[in-house]
């Protein structure tokens, strides 16, 4: 049949879980099939989709990376554009208008490449400090995984271990650390003032070297939305691997169903094209990797008689435990310049402020110096004022020189009422679109009050702030968690250490929405060390038939 | 056309500090060469591509592209018929007090719809757009001044300015503008 087709393994999505997984099981020999909601595009288009945009709107990365009717995915350039794809409620809403775009390739296009690790305490809060819950294994056993993913996208970082988080490893990373920039250097200077230490960040971007087959990062610092000459890790060089191993990958073939059998065994994926016709893709194993919203979302839709609340959903948890880093932003004004877009987007982090025993009682917090050139908003900034001449260029490199931004990034704990359904609203192709309720919760809150913004405050007057504004609203960090939380207990988890569905022998959920709990760093490097874990998990069911 | 600030010429986009003072050299030369008031008229034989020229070179005393002017002067007159006229008063006011630069005039520019017009010609120039919305076309993206007071040290996003960990912490003081 013209619609039918089959692989070993059936992967739905094509970002990084997709792909370390799709590479694993082709040098196993087995047989890969890929389907991708979104439309498949080359470096250069997305490069001139940045360059072509007005610009405010290169301050949205997502603008680059216009949307399919196929593939929504949100869009952030006005509140109405927003509220078109995720349905958002709750007191946060705002805070959960996550960026991912609908593209093969996935958020690696855009995102910022930092691959920090959870430390061994973020994976035992139960234990230590009785909140959240314990993951089912502790650091140790991930930590191989950390490991082999910083060598399979290439992390650069710190050989001094006093500048590692954390500096439980057991090889060094593959590249060493990326200069830091006269801002960034400020920063850490500031901060070690007061007693904090502002680390490099480990970063899956090539560091004085090639790496795989791409060139070394140059400071472009266009990370985010995209890299221009492919330095950091991104699926537009992961695709072509997979595809020169024997996987196939069908962009604009947007899963709507997961069809089970007999003994609940996944049978079937079921894709609609971009023409609404529907098509049935069959295989061994299947990996639903299509990141913390659109996965839960397909299982939820594809409830059948076996499993009435959903594929996947005996315990009731999918879609439920929704995190993410909820964050606020202090913008400085310094009498002195700064100075960013020197390097990378971002480049460090403090990390110490994610750990203490104040987390019986509130999360943790990540500082950040944003990196990213301030020229454009100097330089819109600078003409609205309507100067002319030697005042107009003087206060151009003023605003763009004497301005900084640093990211507060909180650590929220897994709430089964932070949850995902499906909404009423459909979207061009029939399919319901993704509801959430956010609320941060007192844990975040009582954080932001006792510890981050007054901590982001004596900060920013040690750089010599003469104004300093903190958001009051939290914002999306778009480090999607916790949607098929991983536990020991098929009553209260989704999936098993491996992320293998309890409910499903041959069904496994990797990535960041099987992190049982977020800590306060980027969730990247977590996800693509759980792909791994998975992977392995696969290849020997595999084996055994 | 050959672009030679496009990252697909990476001999002309080498830009060590060093070389940018170089640049600067010959980018003051450029300046002393004659003026872009020698453009030819358009196609039917309208002074008024040149005269934009002219008064973007009174309003902004930096080396303007003239591929960009040229677009930018189509742009503006589409979008508003009476632009042209604006243009013309503009340049009589700026010759009536001899300009040079329009510190030298703009003071005496009225308020409102000439006023207004000034600004839109130095807004078009330094941020690329005639209007900054959604949608709006791009005239000029590396070459949008707006990246220029900053050009000694930060990079305009996409183009690299330095080499394999080639930065470094050290930053020139705000007082040091980029000749340009």
């Amino acid at each position: 049949m013209a619609n039918e087709d089959s692989a070993d393994v059936i992967i739905v999505g094509t970002g990084i879980v997709g792909c370390l997984v799709a590479e694993q099981m082709l040098d196993r020999g087995l047989s890969v099939l890929m389907l991708e909601a979104g439309p498949r595009v080359d470096r250069w288009r997305i490069v001139e989709n940045f360059r072509n945009l007005p610009p405010t709107l290169r301050l949205h990365f997502d603008a680059a990376y216009p949307p399919k009717v196929w593939a929504p995915h949100m869009e952030s350039y006005t509140d109405a554009a927003a509220a078109e794809y995720l349905q958002l409620e709750g007191p946060n809403a705002r805070a959960y208008r996550q960026g991912y775009i609908r593209y093969a390739g996935g958020a690696t296009w855009h995102w910022a490449g930092i691959c920090w690790r959870l430390t061994p305490q973020d994976m035992r809060l139960k234990s230590l400090y009785g909140v959240a819950r314990d993951w089912p294994f502790d650091y140790d056993t991930l930590e191989p995984y950390y490991t082999r993913a910083e060598y399979a996208i290439g992390v650069c970082g710190p050989s001094d271990p006093a500048l590692q988080w954390p500096s439980i490893r057991s090889k060094p990373y593959p590249m060493g650390p990326l200069p830091f920039g006269p801002g960034e250097q400020r920063f850490t200077d500031a901060a070690a003032r007061i007693g904090l230490k502002n680390l490099p960040s480990a970063q899956a971007r090539n560091s004085r070297v090639a790496y795989d087959g791409r060139p070394p990062c140059c400071g472009n610092n266009n990370c985010i939305p995209v890299c221009p000459i492919a330095a950091k890790y991104d699926a537009a060089t992961a695709l072509p691997k997979i595809e020169a191993k024997g996987g196939r990958i069908r962009a604009n073939a947007v899963a709507y169903r997961v069809e089970t059998g007999p003994k609940n065994a996944i049978e079937a994926v079921h894709y609609f094209d971009s023409d609404k016709i529907s098509h049935r893709v069959t295989g061994k194993m299947f990996v639903l990797a299509c990141n913390g919203i659109e996965t839960p979302k397909l299982l939820l839709l594809s409830k059948d008689e076996r499993n009435p609340k959903g594929v996947a959903n005996s315990s009731d948890q999918v879609g439920r435990n929704m995190m993410d880093q909820p964050k606020l932003v202090a913008e400085l004004t310094l009498a002195e310049p700064m100075w960013t877009g020197v390097g990378p987007v971002q480049g460090s982090s403090i990390m110490q402020t994610s750990q203490g025993e104040f987390r019986g009682r509130h999360g943790g917090a990540l500082f950040r110096f944003n990196n990213m050139a301030r020229s454009t908003f100097g330089g819109v900034a600078a003409v609205r004022k309507g100067l002319v001449g030697k005042a107009l260029d003087a206060e151009i490199r003023r605003l763009s020189a004497c301005t900084a931004e640093i990211a507060i990034e909180h650590e929220l704990l897994p709430d089964p009422n932070n949850r995902l359904t499906l909404s009423d609203k459909k979207d061009w192709l029939g399919i319901n679109k993704p509801n959430i309720y956010y609320d941060v919760g007192d844990y975040v809150r009582r954080c932001a009050q006792e510890y981050s913004v007054p901590l982001v405050r004596k900060l920013a007057a040690e750089l010599g702030a003469v104004d300093t504004q903190v958001s009051t609203v939290f914002t999306n960090s778009d480090h999607i968690m916790g949607g098929m939380i991983m536990g020991a207990n098929p009553a209260d988890s989704v999936v098993d250490p491996d992320c293998r569905a309890h409910d499903h022998p041959n069904l496994f959920l990797p990535g960041g929405g099987a992190m049982t709990t977020g800590g306060c760093g980027n969730s990247t490097l977590t996800m693509a060390a759980l792909a791994l874990k998975a992977a392995d998990a696969v290849i020997d069911q595999a084996r055994q038939g | 056309m050959t672009h030679s600030h496009r990252d697909d010429a990476p001999a002309d986009f080498s830009l060590f500090r060093r070389k940018i003072l170089i640049g600067g050299g010959v980018i003051l030369g450029a300046l002393a060469a004659p003026p872009i008031a020698t453009i030819a008229a358009d196609s039917a034989g309208s002074a008024y591509p040149s005269q934009f020229m002219e008064l973007s070179g009174l309003l902004i005393a930096h080396r303007l592209d003239r591929d960009v002017g040229l677009r930018l002067a189509a742009a503006l007159r589409m979008k508003d018929p009476a632009f042209e006229a604006k243009v013309g008063g503009l340049l009589q006011i700026a010759k009536g007090k001899n300009a040079k630069v329009v510190e030298d005039f703009f003071a005496d520019v009225p308020e409102g719809p000439l006023k207004d017009a000034a600004l839109l010609i130095v807004s078009s120039w330094y941020l690329g757009v005639i209007v900054d919305a959604p949608d709006a076309e791009v005239f000029a993206y590396e070459l949008a001044l707006m990246y220029q007071p900053t050009s000694d040290v930060m990079t305009i996003p996409s183009y690299a300015i330095s080499a394999p960990n080639g930065w470094t912490s050290q930053a020139p003081p705000l007082s040091e503008m980029p000749i340009f």
